[in-house]
């Protein structure tokens, strides 16, 4: 039924159309036809996405469309229903042998979710430890590195988000700008291959939205993969290579950024543009 | 804005007539009055014998007897504390059969009064004369299989040996301690943002690790006040293993020279005097403990901060260990 739903769309321009996807090994990530329900309610209706390796994908689109679920599905943070998620040629949270998928063991999605990196809204730092202590914390007890290197490697990341003089400080006393830098580099810390970014600065008050969004670029810059859920127009038109627009749980229209925002084919595109432009 | 105020002079500070507190004032006088009866009393009724008291409030079966209410409560705490972790764990499991397990022991041990508990613990021989250990249920299986006196023992304890006096109060009162620590952990695990979980989750950690190093680290805050309380409560307690019977506790000794000496009361009030004195000690170490895990939380966390980064301690060596 909800096929039928999808296909009801006006063919989607670019990687939406989900039969000619790329295979999954030339992607980092690559969702085919991603299905997932609370309770009765189906948040997405199939989600194709291919984000190539290096490059920065932004997704925007209403509130409740299925943006942050989507995102959640990437790093198995929820389960999905139907379809598949591939992150670097890997399947996520299954194992594939012959036809049949095995749920993976609680040890090998930690380890894949070690590789991929997220930042969060509401940044959730953990109170109890300071800047130093969060960045160090994941590698120390994930992968097992010695303190003394942890320390080193989270001072430079610390110096890298421009808060090498916050090691000490509890997150209680950083701004937001500079809790969601110290989430960033803690995300850093465990050296992922892909950046799953929630909203990052919609909690933050407009003079501090810039300060995170200039560690972005930045890191963007430097070649990492970053899968972007943003309201900030302006930063994925600068930013990224794929502009997807979600809503009502499937892919609306997806392509460049000068396509998709500067002319947006979809009236629904066009509605949305219109009103957070 | 700022310049004018500054340019203008200083008005004269104020100088008010400040409210009157009759109330207030009638209040201290009636509680100094009381006091001072009380006192009087103390010292002028002959009947506290407070001679007496100050003769055998440190004699040896009586400091004795408060070491031993001292070692029950540290290790039925102790066992209480490890038992109500692993509860909470189980109780907020998603495998049902372990939440209810958790949910039927809490059902039971907080039902049932801590001094039947004890009595009932001191009369488990009844019950069991031998504790052995083999394969549950051997003489079933032997059954089975057509044999009748099937033993698949490989060895056993004289269960009147094992569980007597001090260790049957011991585990009266763990047991029954494990069943509040359960309720009290896992208010204190549920009061985490669930978003803590989902970041270090997130970060490649596994469950057990978010719990020993996310979820209980901050959970602590909430469960040290209450756990305080109930150690508090478990020193009182520990007069309940009298019934076991324990006869080496605090307030059995004491007793027992008031029924000795037929001076009943000094010893009623001997034992008040050394419950309220352990019972300072213990608040004074909750003190700490709270400070100690208020830390990144609030106005202790910050005026630590403050210390530690203007002194030169060696930077997140508390926090680690
Ligand atoms: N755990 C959950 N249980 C039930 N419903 C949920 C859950 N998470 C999300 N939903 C529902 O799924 C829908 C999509 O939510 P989602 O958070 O993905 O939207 P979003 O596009 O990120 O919106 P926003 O821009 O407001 O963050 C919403 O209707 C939401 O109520
Ligand atoms: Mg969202």
């Amino acid at each position: 039924m909800s096929d039928a739903e999808v296909s009801d769309q006006p063919e989607p321009p670019g990687p939406a159309g989900s039969t000619d996807l790329p295979p999954p090994a030339d992607c980092m990530v690559l969702a085919d036809n991603v299905h997932k329900s609370f309770g009765r309610l189906e948040v997405l209706r199939g989600i194709d996405l291919a984000v190539p390796a290096g490059s920065v994908a932004c997704v925007l689109g209403p509130s409740g469309g299925g943006k942050s679920t989507f995102l959640r599905c990437i790093n198995h943070l929820e389960k999905i229903d139907a379809g598949r998620v591939w992150v670097d040629g890997e399947l996520v949270g299954y194992r594939q042998s012959g036809d049949r998928l095995h749920e993976m063991r609680e040890r090998d999605i930690a380890e894949q979710r070690s590789r991929i990196g997220m930042v969060f809204q509401r940044f959730n730092l953990f109170p109890h430890l300071t800047a130093r202590q969060n960045v160090m914390e994941a590698p120390c007890q994930v992968k097992g590195k010695r303190r003394t290197e942890a320390r080193t490697r989270a001072d430079e990341l610390l110096a890298r988000v421009g808060l090498a003089d916050k090691g000490e400080t509890y997150p209680a006393q950083l701004s937001g700008g500079q809790q969601q830098r110290v989430a960033i580099a803690r995300a850093l810390a465990m050296d992922p291959k892909l950046m799953l970014f929630d909203e990052p600065t919609s909690a933050l008050d407009p003079e501090l939205v810039g300060e995170v969004l200039d560690v972005m670029k930045d890191l963007a810059r430097s070649g990492m993969t970053m899968v972007v859920v943003t309201h900030e127009i302006g930063f994925a038109r600068e930013v990224a290579d794929t502009v997807v627009f979600i809503d009502g749980g499937v892919v609306v229209e997806a392509g460049p950024p000068d396509q998709v925002i500067a002319n947006p084919r979809h009236e629904r595109t066009k509605s949305f543009l219109s009103k957070v432009l | 804005m700022s310049s004018t105020t500054s340019i203008r002079n200083r008005p004269e500070a104020i100088r008010a007539v400040p409210v009157r507190h009759p109330g207030r004032w009638i209040a201290v006088a009636v509680i100094v009055l009381l006091t001072a009866m009380f006192v009087n009393m103390l010292v002028t009724n002959s009947a506290f014998h407070w001679d007496f008291i100050a003769q055998n409030i440190l004699s040896t079966p009586v400091a004795r007897g408060a070491l031993t209410s001292m070692e029950l409560t540290i290790c039925a705490m102790v066992i209480g504390i490890v038992l109500g972790v692993v509860l909470a764990i189980m109780r907020l499991s998603p495998n049902r059969v372990l939440s209810s397990a958790a949910w039927l022991y809490i059902w039971a041990f907080r039902g049932i009064p801590r001094l039947v508990l004890c009595v009932l613990f001191g009369n488990l021989g009844i019950l069991y004369g031998r504790l052995e250990f083999g394969l549950p249920f051997d003489h079933q299986i032997g059954q089975l299989f057509g044999v009748t006196d099937f033993h698949a023992r490989i060895f056993g304890l004289n269960w009147s040996s094992l569980i007597y006096g001090f260790v049957a109060g011991l585990l009266a009162l763990a047991l029954s301690e494990g069943a509040y620590m359960a309720e009290i952990v896992r208010a204190g695990m549920q009061a985490v943002d669930p978003g803590q979980t989902e970041a270090a989750q997130a970060l490649g950690m596994r469950r057990p690790t978010v719990l020993r190093r996310i979820v209980l680290p901050q959970a602590m805050r909430v469960i040290v006040p209450p756990t305080g309380n109930e150690t508090i409560a478990m020193l009182k307690d520990t007069s309940l293993v009298a019934y076991v019977p324990v006869t080496n506790e605090l307030f059995f000794q004491l007793q027992h020279i008031g029924a000795r000496t037929y001076l009943i009361f000094p010893m009623l009030v001997a034992a008040c005097i050394w419950y309220l004195a352990m019972t300072s000690v213990l608040m004074v170490g909750q003190y700490f403990l709270e400070k100690r895990f208020s830390r990144g939380f609030g106005a202790t966390g910050r005026a630590r901060m403050r210390l530690r980064t203007r002194g030169a301690g060696a930077p997140g060596g508390v926090v680690e260990e």
